[in-house]
């Protein structure tokens, strides 16, 4: 099982990737961790987790992480259209809302993805979903992970 | 402030239809949750996508008796699913037996859980009066009599059948209580009856006698619009059935012999009941495999005790004896005799009519919404389509808006209930003020792609209910980007922008009128993702390509899943559809419960019933992915003399889309290719694909993969692309698919001026012409084979040569 980084060289390579990507889809109504043909299109992706097999290989494990898994999945929410976004919590419990986590106002849309991942760098144990990680609750299929 | 969230979403509302004719009315229902008042005002909507790069929204005030200001008042919904059997004589028991087989699905709930509280089974009990069977906060059976209790020693197993009965004799104040798992582990303790004498017997009030929920109160609320006055609490999570109730307290041999029920038929005389003694004490056998298509649950004992179903539980449910012998209800509905009861389900929210619209009979056939406001920055759109009166089309184009997937997609919870959406869209998710209420307000209901609470699928979706992605300024998490009805508006705005003449009609208009609804226009046109159609609609759209129609196919994954109208409501309200054992499913159905309750048939996707979708759109569902789109480019074929008209003022060599407001390109969200083993005639012309430009967040779909093997993304299998194509059809008509469903949102690039919305023009031009198409060149009439493209195939379908 892929294990979260926990190097600092190779976590800030991995933040740079994503944070080029930000700054390659500012103002595209889609996101990716990959590079594109120039700033604000979406075409002709390359790089990122393209060539990065590490990096897609950490995502996909973080992105399949249950709704509450390690204090809840961590979110984006729109506040005020096309102007305000925020990160939140979702709880996994259905009428528990998710929470706001600070109270950072991003003024895109896309920024909230590489802060998020940084975010997750911390949450997440390096290693998961190894014999020594077993659990009873691995005996009936939750969701995606665990 | 971590933790605060503002007020939102105090303004929701619904209308009763979402396609009004021409002269008709629609009620409008608001919900207005803290304000005095707000404002409604008639609006022509034309651009609901807010993103700084597209033209931004457009609307149009139309003048109307309806514009106003109107007093706000709170509406709630009251979900959850039950049966109620109007209080009669017979159901005031003293002395009784309760008996049935429950299947529960939520046994105990976690802390901060929506719908908090016990369970009633059944019963005739309300505010400490009367008799039932609950499950208790611990999962346990019990016994209630006024407010005595008595509780079974193990609470149940979820998702298993188990037989429970509650005995009360009058006279000596004995209870006894049996909780019998059908299945018994080898650790499970030995299940045993309990017993209590009671002090009283159950008083009694006119409550109905319920399943699944009991009355608030004692007595109706005279102002509620819940069916008699009844408002329900205690829901209950799962299955029912086979459920009795006899009029004295019966030996456990009595109620094992019980369990049959009317039994009629056991002899010449036709007694009531399972033998002579106990038909004499049967009040009611309710027999739930009974017309399951209806809103009733009949009653096979003496008295007729009859129910009506509210809320909209799942029917043609598996029951505690089903032996997978047969898998649908409608071969032999003996072993169907349970109905799974939710506590989100929804039927009709069964607010109060704030106001009555009556659509002018001169009002142009197009897309409106009352729009509401208040004074303090609330906003809510109820959106609605005008038709044409049948068979009088007032333009030549018609625009198809897919009512049936808008209510497929109806409210959906994919961001807070579904973990690896995430890894689905290859980013994290952005929810909106209308993801974060419903994640709270469970009582709005779900859409066809969440699970209930107790995690089974959602097959059925009302329209009577406010839908929040049922809008415009509304992103979807799948896309960041509009999604249905607001994408549909991306080319609602184009025809407009254009200068178009057309008329608008709907899923359900087609389903329900018929040929007759569209064969007076020349082209139709879909919207961005018809997914979701019953039958009715396809052999509509059948008939009319058979007589000379041309058909836009302007979206991905179109007709892909069967879809039938409950009859049981009016008019498109309701919607059915099962996920079987193929096809992209976000949940599946039980074994044995695939066939819908609505018809009896068998559901699931159109293609494994028979009706390939390339042989209603030309192109079929290949891949999806929702990171980010691209562009297609133009292929050989589309210099074919057949089609080169549609690439007028296109170089051969430009980028089709290299933009867009879905994803930032044409081609992308769900693909369509060209398939003529899977429904796409022979001769169909494929015209530009973007095979190779997809990122690996495009995956084959699952049921074109029989083996899982790697490969199957998009840096890696070329046949995950959006093709292009067009094919004629009998009687000089026509089919061009453009297959993706972010197409549309790059028809307003650079002010409208680019080329997919040349190439758009050039197709609709040509086909909305009257009279047939210009025929063909003789050349090119000859018999082609479906594997002529591919004769190394050798005839082969892909499953028989296990290409996987």
């Amino acid at each position: 099982m892929i294990p979260i980084p926990q190097d600092d060289a190779t976590r800030q390579q991995m933040l740079d990737e994503i944070q080029a990507s930000v700054e390659d889809f500012r103002g595209v109504p889609g996101f990716s961790v990959l590079r594109t043909e120039r700033p604000g299109s979406a075409i002709g992706a390359h790089a990122g987790i393209q060539d990065d097999v590490r990096l897609d290989r950490v995502l996909t494990r973080m992105r399949m992480q249950p709704t509450g898994a390690f204090g809840g999945k961590l979110i984006i929410v729109c506040t005020k259209l096309e102007q305000e976004w925020r990160i939140a919590r979702l709880s996994g419990i259905r009428g528990v809302p998710p929470k706001f986590i600070d109270t950072r106002v991003f003024a895109d849309e896309q920024s909230a993805q590489a802060e998020i991942f940084a975010m997750r760098l911390e949450q997440y144990p390096a290693e998961d979903g190894m014999p020594e990680h077993c659990t009873p609750a691995w005996k009936a299929r939750g969701e995606n992970w665990a | 402030m971590t933790d605060m969230y503002p007020a939102l979403l105090r303004l929701t509302g619904y209308g009763s239809k979402w396609s009004v004719e021409q002269g008709d009315s629609i009620d409008f229902f608001v919900n207005c949750d803290g304000p005095a008042s707000y404002r409604a005002e008639l609006v022509k909507l034309i651009h609901g996508d807010t993103h700084p790069s597209g033209p931004g929204v457009k609307e149009e005030v139309i003048d109307s008796p309806l514009n106003g200001t109107y007093p706000g008042q709170p509406q709630t919904i009251h979900a959850g699913s039950y049966a109620v059997v109007l209080d009669r004589r017979p159901l005031r028991v003293d002395s009784f037996t309760m008996q049935c087989w429950i299947w529960p699905t939520m046994p105990t709930k976690v802390d901060g859980y929506w719908s908090p509280g016990e369970q009633m089974i059944m019963g005739k009990w309300a505010d400490g009066r009367g008799y039932g069977l609950f499950l208790d906060l611990d999962g346990r059976v019990c016994l209630r009599i006024n407010g005595q209790t008595l509780t079974a020693a193990e609470p149940v197993r979820d998702r298993a059948w188990h037989f429970i009965a509650a005995t009360f004799d009058a006279e000596t104040g004995c209870a006894v209580l049996y909780h019998e798992p059908q299945i018994r582990y080898a650790l499970d303790p030995k299940p045993e009856p309990v017993e209590a004498v009671f002090t009283e017997r159950a008083a009694h009030t006119a409550v109905p006698f319920t399943f699944a929920a009991h009355p608030s109160h004692t007595e109706p609320d005279g102002t509620s619009l819940q069916p008699h006055g009844w408002v329900m609490t205690d829901h209950y999570n799962g299955k029912i059935d086979a459920a009795r109730l006899c009029s004295r307290a019966l030996t456990r041999l009595e109620i094992e012999t019980m369990k049959l029920g009317s039994a009629a038929g056991m002899d010449e005389r036709r007694g009531v009941g399972p033998s002579a003694e106990l038909g004499a004490a049967m009040v009611a056998a309710w027999d739930f495999n009974l017309e399951i298509p209806t809103r009733t649950i009949v009653d096979s004992g003496p008295y007729r005790l009859d129910g009506e179903l509210v809320g909209l539980p799942a029917r043609g449910m598996t029951g505690h004896n089903w032996s997978g012998t047969q898998v649908s209800w409608s071969a032999d509905h003996r072993e169907y005799g349970a109905i799974h009861f939710h506590d989100d389900d929804v039927d009709d929210a069964r607010w109060t009519v704030d106001f009555t619209v009556t659509v002018p009979a001169d009002l142009p056939s197009a897309v409106y919404a009352v729009k509401l406001t208040t004074n303090e920055g609330d906003e809510d759109y109820i959106p609605f389509m005008v038709r044409t009166p049948l068979g009088a089309p007032q333009s030549k184009i018609a625009v198809i808006m897919s009512t049936t997937d808008y209510m497929a997609y109806a409210n959906e919870h994919q961001a807070s209930n579904f973990g690896s959406l995430e890894a689905l869209v290859y980013r994290t998710p952005i929810m909106a003020p209308q993801n974060i209420f419903l994640s709270v307000h469970r009582e709005y209901g779900y859409s066809l792609y969440d699970t209930h609470s107790d995690g089974s699928g959602v097959h059925m979706s009302s329209r009577l209910r406010p839908v929040l992605n049922f809008r415009p300024k509304c992103d979807s998490v799948i896309t960041q980007a509009p999604w249905q009805f607001n994408a549909d508006l991306h080319l609602i705005d184009w025809l407009i922008q254009l200068g178009y003449d057309f008329d608008v009609i709907t899923d359900e208009d087609i389903s329900y009128d018929g040929l007759e609804r569209i064969e007076g226009y020349n082209v139709l046109l879909t919207g961005s993702h018809p997914e979701h159609k019953d039958g009715r609609y396809l052999d509509a759209i059948h008939a009319y390509k058979d007589r000379g129609g041309r058909f836009m196919y302007m979206g991905g994954d179109g007709f892909y899943w069967r879809h039938t109208f409950h009859s049981g409501y009016g008019r498109g309200e309701i919607t059915e559809m099962r996920r079987c054992e193929s096809g992209i499913r976000p949940w599946q159905a039980q074994p044995g419960e695939y066939y819908h309750q609505s018809d009896g048939k068998l559901g699931g996707m159109w293609r494994f019933l028979g009706r390939d979708m390339a042989a209603v759109s030309g192109t079929s569902m290949v891949a999806q992915g929702f990171d980010v789109s691209t562009y297609f480019k133009r292929t050989p074929e589309s210099d074919d003399p057949r089609v080169a008209w549609a690439f007028d003022g296109i170089e051969y060599g430009e980028r089709l889309g290299d933009f867009g407001l879905v994803g930032g390109g044409a081609a992308g969200a769900e693909l369509d290719n060209v398939d003529t083993t899977l429904g796409s005639p022979p001769h169909t012309l494929l015209v530009a694909t973007s095979a190779g430009l997809h990122t690996d967040a495009y995956l084959t779909v699952t049921e074109l993969i029989l083996t899982n093997a790697p490969g199957h993304t998009g840096t890696q299998h070329p046949r995950i692309r959006a093709d292009m194509a067009f094919h004629e059809t009998p009687n000089g008509g026509g089919v061009w698919s453009f297959s993706s469903i972010s197409y549309c949102g790059s028809l307003s690039h650079n002010n409208y001026d680019n080329n997919i919305s040349t190439l758009t023009a050039n197709v609709l031009n040509r086909f909305a012409q009257d009279g047939p198409l210009p025929a063909p060149d003789a050349s090119g009439i000859r018999t082609r084979g479906r594997f002529e493209s591919t004769p190394a195939l050798n005839y082969h379908l892909p499953e028989e040569v296990g290409s996987g």
